[in-house]
Parts: C-alpha cells; structure tokens; sequence
C-alpha cells in the first residue's frame, strides 16, 4: 500500500512543528523517517494516523485512512512502548486491541510467541523493561497483519540481538509488498534496515529519496593507505591531481579517489603498500552533514566544540 | 460500530480497578441499606422506619454513586493517563463511534449495577428485622429527603456518572473526573449557600443553579430549588456536549 502525504503543517502556538512536508512512501519497501531530536517526526505520524489535528492530507492507496475499513488490516501503528495499562495482562492487552479487526485467540497466541513475549503473556505489563514492552507495542501493531507499519523509535531498548530479529522482521514484512515507515536514531541501524529515507529537520523536509541516493550526497569518500615509502606515494598521487593528507608517521588520506585507482598508481610508482583501506560515507556522516545547525535542541547549546572542551578544564561543568 | 463497543467492553473488564470498585460499590450499597434496619430505632415515630421504596434508594447515597462515578471518571481518564488512548483512536479514527461505545458502555454499566444493587437490597430486606420495614412508612433516605421512584435513582445515578464522565474526558484526568464533582457535591456547593445565608441570600441566582444541589433537589421532590430537574439537566447535557466537541477536534 502506497501512502502519500500532501502538505502536512502544524503548529503549537508559535512553533511551527511540521512545515508543509509531502513525500511518498512505496509498498515493499522499508523507508526511514529520520531527524534531530524535536524535528516534528512523532508529531507527523500523528498527523498521518489522523491523532493529531492540523492540515493537509494523507492518502493510503489514494484513500484517507478513515474509507479503509478495517482500519487496523490497512495499518498498525507503535507510537510508544509505554501505551497500555500497566494492570492489564500482556495477552488482554491485545485481545483489546484485536476487537476492531476481529482476529482470534491462536492469532494473539502466534503473536506473541513472534515477539517473544508467550511466557508473560498473562502477566501485568508495569513490571515489563522496555524492550519488552515496546515488543508488547510491537505485537499490537502487527496483530491483524496490516499493509502498512507505522513504528516511533521500535528499537529504543532493544538488546543487540532482539535490533537484529526487529530488522530482520521488517525487512521480509516489506518483502512481502507491505509498506513500512519507521522513525529511528539508531542511524547505524537504520543504514542497514532502510531502502528510502525521509529526512526532515525543524519540520521541513530535508530528503526524500532511497538510501543509496542519499548516501551520494556525501561531501566525497576516501581511501586510507598506510606505507613505508611515504614520500613516493604522496608525490605520485599529486601527480595524479588527488588530494592527500597525512595521517600519523606512514599514513595518508587520499580524498575523492578509489582503492582501484590508488592501488594502480603505488603498482606503476614501484610503492610498496601495508594498508588500503575504502572510506566510504556512512548514514551518519551524511545525516549530521544534513542536518547541521538545524538541531532544537543542542548539546551543551550553541557553543562551539573548543569553548566545550575549555569549559570541562575550566570545571565549568 | 459494534468493534467499539467490543473494544470498549473488553478495556472496561480487562483491569481489576473496575470489578474491585464494582465490589465495593456493591458492598457499601448493601451496608448503608442495612445500617437503618439493624441499627436504627423501630419504636413508632422514629426517622429510621424504612419501607421498601426507602430502601430500593439506597444507591443514591453520596458515598455508593462517588464509587460509581468512578468507573465513569476511568473511560476516558484510563486511556489518557496511559496513552491508550492513541490505540483507541488509531484503531478508531472516527471518534464519534468510541464516545458512542463509551457513553453506550457505561449506560448499560450503571443500569447493571443498579439492577444487582437493588436486588442485593431485596435479599437485605427479606433477612431484616421484623418491625425494620413498614409498608405504610415515610421511609428513610440518606439524603433526607422522601425516597424517590425507582427510575429517578437510576437517572440521578446515570446523571452524575456523566458529569464525572465529562469532567474526566475535558481535563483528560482520571483523578480530577472523581474530585471534581466530589468537592462540588460534599464540600463547594455547600460553602456557596453557607455563604448565601451570610449575605442575606445575594447569592441566590447562584445557589438555584448548582449542579448537584439542584440533581439532589430534584430527586428529592424538594421545593426548595425551582425547575431543579430542568438545572441538572442542563449541567449534564452541557459538560456532555463540551465533551464530545473536545474530543472530536482536539490533539489525541
């Protein structure tokens, strides 16, 4: 199922959450919601599932998310691992939530042996971490199987292997033409679950396009080479017109190059190589280059990195 | 249409407050039907001589319909003290169907417990002490008043189960749904007319439109609060219809 969002807008008072934002979201595909902290991401998957009230429309399949009868085989949503009453049982829980797509017992059952959670499943969420309970939330959402997953932040206290099973999980739940939107810090994490991203920051779009397409955006790659014929190499890689910086006593950086062509010029110059190493740009790199400056909310606010580091010395912390 | 009232079924009886409260509900309804029985004077002119319809409006005593209002004030302040509420409406996107299943739910709750409440007071009054029960007596109520018919018990007792409802539903807290009327009821409504009789009765344009007041009034048969029922109603519907216009338009 394909959604569109045309022109979402909000405001709260005089702060403008989320400033007319339009992009697609495509079936069988994973796609990433990424932003700084208080960019507007919760606040436009509010306004996507109709929570929160503001402008503009989204369209599933071309229809607004109430003509989809029943709602939750069109989508299930994880806004938050903490939404159930902390006295209601695991399994209660969902039989709740199951009301409206009408799903049975052996659905709740297989559900919950899915997220692991079959062993508590008659115990009181309170007591429950929050991997567990955002597994709870999770299973909420996939219950009665729908088009589209809408997941806040799914791997917030997530141990390494349960990150692993999530992606796992939704990667073959897009294999199967489903879509799926899910917002996430773990940047590292999203660079191998997301194929498109949707990038906002201050309530703007930032980028909307697959993930290899952002990657590109990168400022340039490099390559890592270390040698004990320092000198040779650099000369011959100038030569070359490439861009080198000196890393430590027998290193270099060359930028904008590729191990390829790097390997070939030390071949031709006679140079003897220790290391060659491809520095690729990572989502990271990309999504901080993105987004720098348009943070809300900034660590240690606007000062720079050497009034931080003078400030710790000075005691100021 | 149905799911809602499934999914609103299935909220109100899956956590233990609700059958917790209900039991206590029941308990003190059926302790402060007995407490004129057994305790009370029997010999001729005393206040305590009950009869039946006396009895049958023990529900009505401020402590039992307070722990009813509780289950009232827990529709909505449940699901926004917990976040449920977003569940709610992302399975519901047409909000009008869960306030429907909401109000429809608890109407039918009210009526239940009313019905269980009056047929433990039965059992109560069967087992009572001979002379207890008079057929031709004026009949006790806590609220001092003449006992009133059947249907005026289950009204008034629906009626402050939707102020407690609504206030719960605008405020979005489940504490101050039950306070609320609470403090109106045994504390405010009173000071107001305390207030009123120092002032040489200045305040009564206010004290004829207090909310419960005029709800007990009416109840009652009391004259002493003109269109008394005419009052509460207003209160009820209005606090209502403030509560299905917030709910519809505002942020979940």
């Amino acid at each position: 199922m394909r959604i569109d969002v045309h022109n979402l807008d909000k405001r709260f008072k005089s702060t403008h959450a989320v400033n007319d934002l339009s992009f697609a979201v495509e079936p069988g595909r994973v796609t990433g919601f990424l932003g700084p902290n208080g960019s507007g991401k919760s606040t436009t998957m509010r306004l996507m599932l109709g929570l929160d009230t503001g402008s503009g429309a989204t369209l599933y399949d071309g229809k607004p998310l109430t003509d989809h009868d029943p709602i939750t085989k069109t989508i299930g949503a994880h806004l938050d691992a903490k939404f159930f009453h902390p006295k209601r049982t695991a399994r209660a829980h969902l039989k709740m939530l199951a009301a409206e797509s009408r799903v049975g017992n052996k659905r709740i059952d297989e559900v919950l042996e899915l997220v692991g959670l079959e062993s508590v499943a008659r115990k009181r969420p309170g007591g429950f971490s929050l991997g567990m309970a955002q597994r709870l939330g999770l299973a909420g959402a996939i219950l009665a199987e729908p088009q589209v997953l809408m997941l806040d932040e799914p791997a917030n206290g997530l141990d390494p292997q349960s990150i692993q099973w999530l992606r796992d999980f939704l990667k073959s739940y897009a294999s199967l033409g489903r879509s799926v939107f899910v917002s996430s810090h773990l940047l590292n994490e999203m660079q191998l679950l997301a194929d498109d991203l949707v990038v906002i920051a201050r309530g703007k779009l930032i980028a909307a396009e697959t993930m290899p397409e952002f990657l590109a955006r990168s400022q340039g790659s490099s390559v890592r080479i270390r040698t004990p014929q320092l000198t040779a190499l650099q000369d011959a890689l100038r030569a070359e017109g490439i861009n080198v910086e000196a890393s430590g006593a027998t290193g270099l950086v060359a930028m904008n190059t590729t191990t390829d062509h790097v390997g070939n010029l030390a071949f031709r110059a006679g140079v003897q190589l220790s290391e060659l190493t491809a520095h690729t740009a990572s989502l990271e790199d990309v999504f901080l280059q993105l987004t720098e400056g348009q943070q809300d909310y900034q660590i240690g606010g606007t000062s720079t990195e050497s009034d931080s580091v003078a400030s710790i010395e000075g005691g100021a912390l | 249409m149905i799911a809602a009232f499934v999914y609103e079924l299935r909220r109100i009886r899956s956590v233990r407050a609700t059958w917790i409260v209900s039991g206590l509900y029941l308990a003190s309804v059926i302790a402060f039907g007995a407490l004129p029985l057994y305790l009370g004077s029997h010999e001729a002119g005393s206040p305590f001589i009950q009869n039946w319809k006396g009895l049958y409006n023990t529900p009505a005593n401020f402590f039992s319909v307070v722990l009813l209002s509780v289950i009232a004030a827990q529709s909505f302040g449940h699901e926004y003290r917990y976040g449920t509420i977003r569940l709610t409406l992302s399975e519901f996107p047409k909000r009008e169907r869960i306030l429907v299943a909401k109000t429809s739910i608890l109407a039918i709750y009210v009526v239940l417990m009313h019905l269980l409440a009056w047929s433990a007071l039965g059992l109560v009054g069967k087992f009572a002490p001979t002379g207890a029960i008079i057929s031709n007596a004026e009949g006790f109520t806590f609220s001092g008043g003449a006992p009133a018919d059947l249907w005026k018990v289950l009204v008034y007792g629906l009626a402050y189960c939707l102020i407690a409802f609504s206030v719960s539903a605008i405020t979005r807290n489940l504490a101050l749904g039950i306070v609320i009327p609470l403090v109106f009821a045994s504390v405010l409504e009173g000071l107001i007319m305390g207030i009123n009789g120092l002032v040489h009765q200045r305040l009564n344009w206010l004290v004829d439109i207090l909310p419960i007041s005029n709800g007990q009034a009416w109840l009652s048969g009391s004259k002493d609060l003109p269109h008394a029922g005419l009052i509460f109603s207003v209160w009820v519907i209005g606090l209502f219809l403030i509560t299905t216009v917030m709910f519809s338009r505002r942020d979940a």
